[in-house]
């Protein structure tokens, strides 16, 4: 049995599987909320959606039958449970989606939980200006470290789309960066 | 050689990767950041609320147990409804039965029975024939001969200077009136 399966098997234990919860929490906590994060852009959005991806993350490790790996399918459900956040939000917000992308910088710089010098702030323009697939896939390469399979997974877009995109959005940030 | 600098810090820029601590990965390139301390208040803070969830989730499974609250109850008490609402119908028209009886026999007593006929339905006409004819057969021939025997009793009582006068009258009572 792979070390994986095993702590599945635990999670899946009512006997165990709070004491496995808490060590789950503390291998991947940090790791989904920096993916959330760049989701939500603001650390107030993140804490929030950070707990919901728990939750829902204790509520069906019953219904997880190994097709993936446990780390993709916890990334996929913090991806779905960051873009019900977003959707709940635009709708509230904005009817234009232009506008919620403009804002999204906005409301990133005036954070208070965003020190950005000059460089920083415009890798965040550069980014901001990407489609938002293309955004998706070269955040969750470059920062969350994510295979080019695992983001395929997760995305449901074929590896060549998502290499093809991703050396496309390096190449972009290295023109534009310091200009 | 300013260019060729900034040509290796372009190339350069991307190429670390994912290498160090990823919260330093973050706030190095995109500037975003954490509270102090914050992973581990946040650890605590889903773990608690999941306590939270885990006991709200055994508070409805044990209101679910009270036995009013259970679908085989809802079926008894539905049934129950659906019995009593029935068995209150049944005697309602059971009732109504036995009143329309009483009713037919208390027209028939009636001085008018052709105007009282006049307003029953057809299917109770045959059983205000009946009261009526034993009505006014039996009872009313009953009630005269009582009368008559009255009369008699009474004459005895009567002194004989008055015997004619009485007789005379009530007999013109009972038989004419």
């Amino acid at each position: 049995m792979s070390k994986d399966a095993a702590f599945v098997k635990r999670l899946k234990d009512v006997s165990l599987k709070d004491a496995a919860f808490g060590e789950l929490l503390d291998v991947y906590q940090e790791r989904l909320y920096w993916h959330i994060r760049k989701m939500v852009t603001t650390h107030e959005n993140a804490d929030d959606v950070l707990q919901e991806t728990f939750i829902r993350i204790y509520k069906n490790i019953q219904k997880f039958e190994g097709k993936s790996s446990l780390h993709t399918w916890m990334y996929r459900i913090a991806y779905n449970e960051s873009m019900r956040f977003l959707e709940k939000n635009n709708k509230k917000r904005h009817n234009n989606i232009d506008e919620v992308s403009e804002s999204n910088l906005e409301v990133l710089f005036e954070d208070a939980y965003f020190n950005g010098d000059e460089i920083q702030k415009k890798l965040n323009t550069i980014i901001d200006g990407f489609k938002e697939k293309q955004k998706r896939i070269f955040l969750m390469k470059y920062f969350d470290n994510l295979s080019f399979r695992q983001i395929s997974e997760i995305l449901e877009v074929s590896e060549s789309t998502l290499k093809s995109s991703y050396y496309t959005s390096v190449k972009i940030i290295e023109e534009k960066i310091f200009l | 050689m300013k260019n060729s600098k900034e040509n290796i810090n372009r190339k350069n820029f991307l190429e670390e990767g994912l290498k160090t601590d990823i919260s330093k990965h973050h706030k190095k390139y995109l500037g975003i950041e954490t509270p102090e301390g914050y992973f581990a208040k946040s650890k605590i803070a889903i773990l608690e609320k999941l306590k939270e969830e885990v006991q709200e989730k055994s508070i409805q499974e044990k209101k679910q147990l009270v036995f009013w609250l259970q679908p085989q109850f809802k079926y008894v008490a539905a049934a129950s409804l659906v019995f009593i609402f029935a068995l209150t119908i049944w005697l309602q028209s059971a009732n109504n039965t036995t009143v329309n009886k009483n009713n037919i026999e208390l027209l028939s007593f009636s001085d008018d029975s052709l105007i009282e006929s006049l307003l029953l339905e057809d299917s109770e006409f045959e059983a205000f024939a009946d009261a009526t004819l034993i009505n006014e057969i039996v009872i009313k021939a009953e009630l005269s001969e009582q009368k008559i025997d009255d009369l008699f009793l009474n004459s005895l009582f009567v002194e004989d200077s008055l015997i004619d006068n009485y007789t005379e009258n009530t007999f013109l009572e009972t038989i004419i009136l």
